[in-house]
Order: structure tokens, then sequence, then C-alpha cells
């Protein structure tokens, strides 16, 4: 089996990446701009545990990588919270609508 | 029992100073936090069993130091010393050792007599307290501060070191501002309140300075060290010239103006006196720090008499007092404290004579009496001058609360404090407030110095020594003395501030009490309703107090006058405890070890048997004073003597243009007079003199009646003068302050805000826009391989060596080349790199960048090592220099030794050697001889 090269995972983390950055500027819905953040932080993971394939001794990158599985999870978990608090004060989930501290 | 008590409390451990220091701590911490939940009736237990409590445990310290015999010859008085824990530690001078600090404090017999007169006192001026501010709504917060003053004034008495002491001195500071201020909502007195703060930290300033000099030179801040190490500060230090001047880069003409003949130099214990005592002249109000106290007079009246009458104020006296054995090694300090001791003394007491103010009056009448005290301990009469502090405290102590009793009654018809504190509001008062009028007087008797009473003793004591005595001081031999009449002309100078306080407290006494009474019309009907008694603002001044009617005036309640009878009692006869003429002195032999180590400084003159006759004076000065007021105030307004002043020659003219009371321009004429003809009896030992000063004391009476003819000119002047001065200060003001700095600022302000405030759009996705661009910024930035390096090339001059260092980075590689080498194939990991060049070279180092992800980057250091001798290398952009042809040296003959004509000479040595010498040179070879 030929072994796929590293530079393709990275590749594709970084394509990843923009995805999910580009997405997260461009889109007004909370509940996407909430995925395109997930979609960012597995990017990063992938580019972590694929560090750590190129330097085997170390396991940094896959420990990096539990962590921020952990984090996402958490922050998943509020960043949903907030978007239900914010749909019951506001009956939309559009971003541009959280201007209650705008002026 | 007593025995008990040591065994308990140990002299090294002596931890019943916890109770007292304790005890007031507590009940400020209790009263300040829940005084407003436990009520009235527990605020008022609270305080007044904390100060009690500590009364008695200090109490009970006294009695232990008291019958504690002294330690030894060397090892100074009884001392019990209670060390709480390690503070904090400093590295001494030199570095070669540290100076702990500890938190630790100690009692000996001064500082057990001043603790008892604190708490005492203290007490007292708490239980009238609860009476006086009765009514008032801060009650919880005014007991609170005064519990807090009881324990900041008792750290600063019992802290056995002056960095312990300087806490409970600057708490003292701290709880005097907290209630000068207490009724804050009126501007003025909070005024009064920063007034006081700022004046003192002018002095505490001092006090830092002293303790910073004594832990460099002494080692040391704890009493019992610095009194075994004082010796070692006899030692001289250079003041002036400071560093080396001559070397620096001032202009010539100024470093020699600067520099003295001979560098000024001063023993280091006249330095540190000195500084100590800028920081006592802060808290005992001294010349020309004395500003604060009479405005301090805006606290509660209990407050004017507990803090800036009987105890914080004279905290300058104890501290000189309690480093007596500093000031014994510097004369020159003592007679600064003495000075300005004298003319404080005479100034507050002439200041007093033309109040008509109340508590105004005591409040000079208090900045005079520390002014006695100082010149006690600064002529060496330590034990006299803390004595005058005791029975001060007493008599000024129950002036103040009587002030305080009047200004009760006053206040129930005259609300606002001007009018109720005004004595020309007053009078007659003696028959509707009996007890407050006869320990006002006992007090005022005792502080004029009527024999048997306390002020009597110590302020005849402290003159009889400042005149029977000179300061000589332990230092070395040679230090600066103060001239031999400087004894006798402070002794007049305190005889006149005496006469002064008799003349001022009985034309107080007499204007309150006497005649008729002034404040407001008497109406006969019921008892008056409850007033408002408030020495607070909140009324305001009725436009119809001038002509208000109202109840008669009434006696304070018991509360209030059960302190007066027991402080006036104490006014009366605290004198017995240092009657030294009486040879009664049981405090002065208690206090007399303490200041053991500073008696030496002082020598008797050999007057002792004048010493009847300086008491008599006392006593004359006394009656007159008295007498005086008497004549002119007891028909209460003085127009006696209003009528005589109006009869001297052009009275009238000077008295309007003055716009000043007839009356005192009179007074100063007479203390003017006096002060002549004593001080000329004092300078000369010759009566004869007597008659000149008579006649120059009549010149000067005479100015004084018609010094109206220049007032006119002098007015104008200086009225110009500061209209010039107050005209520049504005225009300053409106262009500069107000132009430049506010306008300008404000412009700069607001156009940057306007353009930043285009940034703040509140999408959340802009921001956003912004941070991945900022990201993608750093993450390019990281990527980018960078050739940075820092060249180490301070050798360069002396062996034309330059080390290169570059900076490190991710992954990177490097490859360093000069110019003419090859560059190598490989990127290695050598961060650094060595060049050398030679005089007048210039080479240029390449350095190539590679990173982890194989990109490159490069730069390139040019250095030249220019040459001190050949002049024009390596300057950039010039062409290379030419080595400078060495000229040749001419060829000269050879010449045996011996003797030649100078014309031979001239012609060897002459250029035209070559062509035919002149027709006469060499021709005729003359005598003279030529240099061989």
């Amino acid at each position: 089996m030929i072994p796929i090269p590293p530079s393709l995972f990275l590749l594709l983390g970084a394509a990843m990446f923009a995805i999910g950055a580009v997405g997260f500027l461009v889109r007004r819905n909370l509940l996407v701009m909430l995925m395109c953040t997930e979609l960012m932080l597995n990017a990063v993971n992938l580019t972590l545990v694929t560090f750590n394939r190129m330097q085997p001794s170390s396991h940094g990158g896959q420990i990096f990588a539990f962590f921020v599985i952990a984090i996402a999870a958490a922050e998943a978990a509020v960043g949903l919270a907030i978007v239900l608090a914010f749909f019951r004060l506001r009956k939309t989930v559009r971003s541009d609508e959280a201007n209650t501290l705008k002026h | 029992m007593m025995t008990l008590l040591r065994e308990q409390f140990p002299a090294d451990h002596f931890t019943l100073l916890s109770l007292v220091l304790g005890l007031p701590l507590l009940g400020a911490l209790c009263n300040g936090l829940f005084g407003k939940r436990i009520g009235k009736q527990g605020v008022t237990l609270l305080a007044l069993a904390a100060i009690g409590g500590s009364f008695l445990a200090s109490l009970v310290a006294f009695a232990l130091v008291a019958t504690t015999p002294s330690a030894g010859e060397h090892e100074g008085p009884a001392r019990l010393v209670w060390n709480v824990w390690r503070w904090f530690s400093v590295t001494g001078r030199g570095g070669f050792r540290a100076v702990p600090i500890d938190v630790a404090f100690s009692v000996d017999a001064l500082s057990a007599t001043m603790a008892l007169v604190v708490t005492g006192v203290g007490f007292l001026i708490h239980v009238y307290s609860t009476g006086y501010m009765a009514k008032d709504p801060g009650y919880h917060r005014y007991f609170a501060y005064l519990n807090l003053f009881i324990f900041a004034m008792l750290v600063l008495i019992l802290g056995d070191n002056m960095a312990v002491l300087f806490v409970g001195w600057e708490g003292v500071g701290l709880c005097s501002y907290l209630l000068i201020g207490f009724w804050f909502d009126d501007e003025a007195k909070a005024r009064a309140g920063k007034k006081a703060f700022i004046t003192n930290r002018i002095g505490d300033f001092g006090l830092l300075v002293a303790m910073a000099m004594l832990l460099y030179y002494a080692g040391t801040l704890n009493w019992g060290e610095l009194q075994q190490g004082a010796p070692s500060l006899g030692a001289t230090t250079q003041l002036w010239p400071i560093g080396r001047l001559e070397q620096s880069a001032l202009p010539t003409f100024l470093v020699h103006w600067l520099t003295p003949a001979e560098p000024i130099r001063a023993t280091v214990a006249t330095l540190v006196c000195l500084a100590i005592f800028l920081g006592c002249m802060g808290k005992s109000a001294q010349i020309p720090l004395y500003v604060w106290l009479p405005d301090a007079m805006a606290g509660p009246t209990p407050v004017s008499a507990l803090i800036h009458a009987a105890t914080m104020v004279t905290a300058g006296v104890y501290l000189v007092a309690r480093t007596s054995f500093l000031f014994a090694l510097s004369p020159a300090a003592m007679t600064v404290v003495t000075a300005v001791g004298a003319l404080t003394a005479l100034l507050a007491a002439c200041i007093a004579l033309a109040q008509t103010d109340l508590k105004k009056v005591l409040a000079y009448s208090t900045v005079s009496q520390l002014g006695f005290m100082f010149i006690g301990v600064g002529v060496g009469a330590f034990g006299a001058g803390f004595f005058h502090v005791v029975t001060h405290a007493f008599f000024k102590g129950c002036l103040f609360l009587c002030a305080g009793s009047v200004i009760h009654a006053m206040h129930a018809r005259l609300h606002s404090d001007e009018v109720a504190q005004d004595m020309r509001r007053m009078g007659g008062l003696r028959k509707y407030m009996p007890t407050t009028h006869w320990t006002f007087l006992v007090s005022c008797l005792a502080i004029a110095g009527c024999p048997p009473l306390a002020g009597f003793w110590s302020k005849d004591e402290l003159l009889w020594k400042a005149f029977s005595t000179r300061v000589v001081g332990l230092g070395v031999a040679g230090a600066w003395q103060p001239p031999g009449w400087f004894g006798r002309a402070v002794f007049v100078v305190g005889l006149l501030a005496a006469l002064g306080t008799a003349f001022y407290m009985f034309r107080a006494y007499f204007m309150t009490f006497w005649g008729d009474f002034r404040g407001w019309k008497v109406v006969a009907g019921p008892k008056h309703a409850k007033h408002a008694h408030l020495d607070a603002p909140s009324h305001a001044a009725q436009p119809s107090e001038a002509d208000a009617t109202g109840p008669k005036p009434h006696e304070s309640p018991a509360v209030m006058t059960v302190p007066l009878v027991l402080l006036a009692v104490g006014a009366a006869l605290a004198g017995l405890l240092y009657a030294e003429p009486i040879h009664l002195a049981p405090l002065g032999a208690l206090l007399e070890p303490v200041f053991a180590g500073a008696s030496g400084a002082v020598q008797g003159r050999g007057v002792e048997p004048m010493l009847g006759a300086v008491m008599a004076g006392g006593v004359a000065v006394f009656a007159v004073g008295a007498g005086l007021a008497a004549y002119v105030y007891r028909d209460g307004v003085g127009q006696a003597l209003r009528s005589f002043a109006d009869q001297l020659p052009g009275a009238e003219t000077v008295w309007r243009r003055l716009r000043i009371d007839p009356l005192h321009v009179f007074v100063l004429g007479l203390v003017a007079m006096l002060a002549i003809v004593g001080s000329v009896v004092v300078l000369s030992d010759s009566p004869l003199w007597i008659l000149p000063a008579l006649l120059a004391s009549l010149l000067v009476a005479w100015f004084f009646a018609t010094a109206h003819k220049a007032v006119p000119v002098c007015e104008r002047a200086v009225a110009d003068t500061l209209d010039a001065m107050g005209d520049t200060a504005a225009a300053f003001d409106k262009w500069v302050v107000d132009g430049i700095l506010a306008r300008v600022t404000a412009f700069v302000i607001r156009v940057v805000g306007g353009g930043l405030r285009l940034l703040q759009t509140g999408h959340v996705q802009a921001y956003l826009a912004a941070m991945v661009v900022g990201a993608a910024s750093i993450g390019w930035f990281l990527l980018a391989p960078h050739a940075e390096a820092r060249a180490d090339d301070a050798e360069m001059r002396r062996s034309g060596r330059v080390v290169f260092t570059a900076a490190p980075g991710l992954g990177y590689g490097y490859r360093w080349y000069a110019d003419g080498e090859k560059p190598p194939k490989e990127f290695d990991a050598g961060a650094s790199y060595t060049l050398d060049l030679d005089w007048c070279q210039e080479r240029t180092v390449h350095l190539d960048v590679r990173n982890a992800l194989r990109r490159e980057a490069s730069t390139e250091f040019r250095y030249c090592r220019s040459s001190p001798i050949i002049l024009g290398c390596c300057v950039p952009g010039a062409p290379p220099p030419k080595l400078p042809t060495i000229p040749k040296v001419p060829q000269l003959p050879r010449l045996e030794p011996g003797r030649y004509d100078a014309g031979v000479l001239q012609e060897l040595l002459s250029p035209s050697r070559q062509r035919a010498p002149a027709p006469d040179a060499g021709a005729s070879p003359s005598p003279a001889g030529g240099a061989p």
C-alpha cells in the first residue's frame, strides 16, 4: 500500500480551515457559524495529528488534539445554549440581530 | 500581686501591651464595621470599655515599670519589651549586614507616663463625647475614629523602634484628618482636614529621611540599640560640595563659585536630629508648619481637646524626648529646637491675643504651649519639657472641653459655628453654667502659671532650666555651641510668651463668663424644649440670629461636666508630680533614668541662688497678664483700655487705616517695649544699658502710634505689585493652561477618537475579519525566514574582531561567508560567525538563512575598521585613502663634540647649503660661543 504523504493531510486540513473561516465570516446564521467553528477546530486537529505522525517519537500533537476535542465539546454546548437563548429573545438566529449592546 | 504580674508578664516578653494596644483597635474595628447594627448604646459601651480597659492595662504597665529596678549602669533604664514579629529586614551600610525591623513594642517610664495620659485623658474625653455627640448621625463613625486614634497614638508611644513609631505617627495623622473633616459635607471642614494632612506630610518626609540616615549610619532603628550606638553618630560628614564638582560638566566659573574654600561639614547627629525635628515641627505645629492646627478646630470640640491639644500634637515633643540621647550629641540641633520653640511660643501667643473665636484662642494657645515644650526639650530639660506635655494635657483638655460645653449651650439658639464660637456673643455665662465656669477658671489659672497649679510648676521649671543652664553637648570637642546669651534670651522670650498667655487666657475667660450675656435676649419662660444640639452646620445661620430671643443658656449634662471636674482636678494637682523647687518630684525621679544618657549635655551656669527671683518673675508675669486682662475685659469688651488707647497721638488714623482693634496695637507696642528692654538687659550684663533700652522702646512705641503715615504708600505699592502678579498669573492661566494644555489636548484627542470610532462598527463579522487578517499576517511572518543577526563589535577597534550571532527561528539553518570566500554549499546550524579585520580594511559578511519550509532569505553586513593614525579611512562614500608618504629626513652632517661658531652652525643647517655662502658668513668667526 502506498503511504499517503503527510503533505496531503496538511493540505486537506488547510482547506478545511479555510472553508470554515470563510464560512464563519460570510454566513449570518448563528448555527452555521457554530458549525464553521467546529470545522476549523477539526482542521486544526487533523493538522496536529499529522504533525504527530511526522514525528512519531513524541505524542504532543495527539494529546493536544484530545484537549481540542474536549474544549470543542464544551464550546459547542455553551454556544448552542447561547444560540437558543438568543432565539428565545429575538425569534431569529441571524447574528446581525444581536445588537442590543450597540449604541 | 506585683510578683504574680511580673511572672505573668516577663520583661522580655511583655504581652500586657497586647491588651493596651488591642482593646482600642478591637473597639475601632467593631464600631467601624458593625456600629450601625449594634446601636448607640452598644457603640458607647464598646468604645468606653475599650479605652477604659486600655487605661487599666496601662496603669498596671506603669506600676510594673515604676517598680522594676533599672537594669544597671550600662543597660539603660528599665524597659519592658514585647517583640511581636519580624516585620522585614533591610540591607545595612555597605550591604554586609541585614538590619532587622521588628514589630516590637516596649514600655519604659517615659512611654508608660505618656500612655497613661493618652488613655486616661482619652477616656474622659470619650465619656464627654457621648454627651456632646449624642445627637449626631455619625455617632458610631465618630467613636470608631476616636478608638482608632487611641490605638495609633499608643502604637506611636509604645513602638520599640522608629519604624513602628512611624506607623503610629502616620496613623494618628490619618485619624486627625478623618476627625477634622468629620462633617465632610461642609467644604471648609473637609479642606481643613486636607490641609492638616498635607502639612503633616511635609514633616513626615523629614522623619523618613531621619530613619534612612539612622539606618545608614547607625544600622538600627531600635531605641535601645540606638542609645548604645549613639556616640558613633558624633562623626562628621561632608555636606557640600557633593560628589566631585570639579569633574562635572558644569562650567568652570560655576564650579569655582559653588566650591567653598572649606568643605561644609556637620555631624551626623545634627543632620539626623534636624530631620527628626522637621517631623516634630509638622506634627507639633511649630513655625512654619503650625498653619494647620488653627484650622483643625473645624473638627468636633472633643476631638480638638483630645487630638489637637492633649495628645497627638505633643507627639513631636515626645519624639524629641525619646531621642534625647541623639539630641544630646548635637548642641546645634538643640539650639534650633529651642529657637523654633521660643519663636513659636511668642508668635502664637501674640496671635491668640487678637482672636475672637473661643476655639481659635485655645488653638493658638496650644501652638504656643507646644513652643514652651520645645523650649524645654531644646535646652536639655527633657523631663521638664515632657512634664509640660502631661500638665498641658490636663489643663488644655479641660479648657477645650469647657469651650465645647459653652458652644453646646450657645448652639441652643445660634446654629452657625462662627457665631456660636464667637466670644463677643458670649459673656455672663458664669451665672448659667457654674461647673463649666469653675473648671474653666481652674485650668485658666493653671495654664497662666498661677503658683500652686500645674502650669506654674511645669512652665517655670523649663524656663528656669533655660535660664540657668547651657547646652554643651556630648559630642566631640569643638562642636558648635550656642552663645552664652542664648539661654537668657530664650528665657526672656518665654517670659513674654507667658505674659501673653496669661493675658489672652484671662481675656477669653472674662469675655466668656463675665459681663452681660450677649448671645441672645434671654426671655423668661418654660425650660427650653429640645433643641438640635449639633455642632454640625446643618442649620444655616438664620438672619434673625442677631436679635434672637431664647431661654437661659443651660449647663451641660453630667456626662460632660464630670470629665470637666476630673480634668480640672488634674490641672490643679498634677504639678505636684514634678515640683522641683519644693523637692517633690516623683515623676522626675521616675523619668530621670530615661534621660540619664542625655543629662551630661547640659551644664549649670552657677546661678542657682537666683531661683527664687526667677520664680517671682514668673508669678509677676502671671499677675500682670491676668490683672491687665481683668482690668480690660471684666466688663466684657475692653472699654477701659480702649478709651485709654484712643487718646494716643495719631491713634484714630492708625486704627481706621488698619481696621484693627486699637487694643491690639497697644498690646503689641507693650510687647515690643518689654522685648527690647528685656533683651538688652539680658545681652549685656551691665544695668547701665537700661536707660538707652527704655529710650529705644519709647521710640518703638512712638513708631507704633504714628505708623499711619507710612501706611498708604506701602499699601499702594503692595497692592500694585500684587495686582501685576495676579494679572500675569491670570494671563498665563488663560493662554497657556487653558489654551495650550486644555484646548489643544482636547482637540487632538477628539480627532483621534473620531477616527478610531469608525472602526467600531458593531458587526461581529467585521471584527472577525480583522482577526483573521491579523492571524494570517502573523502566520505569514512566522513562515517567512528572517535573516537577522546581532553584531558584537566592542572589540573591533582593538583586535579587529567582530562576532555575529544570528537570530534563532523554527528549523533555521545558516550559511555565513565573507566577500571573497566561496559560499558553503550546505546550510548548517552554526548561528554565530567571527570576522577579523585589519586596519582600514572593509569587508562584507553575507548571511543566508533557510527555514523548515526550505525558503531562504539573506542579508549582509559591512564592517570597516578605522585607524587612529590614518585619518580618512572608513568614511562612507569616500575613496579609499592613500597611505601618506613619510617625508625623508634630511641627511645632517655629523659633527664632533666641541665648540662651534654660530655662523657655522647656521650654515650647516640652512637648506641653501649647496649654494654659494654669503660673502661675510664664515669669513669672520665671532668669539661668541655656540652650542656644543
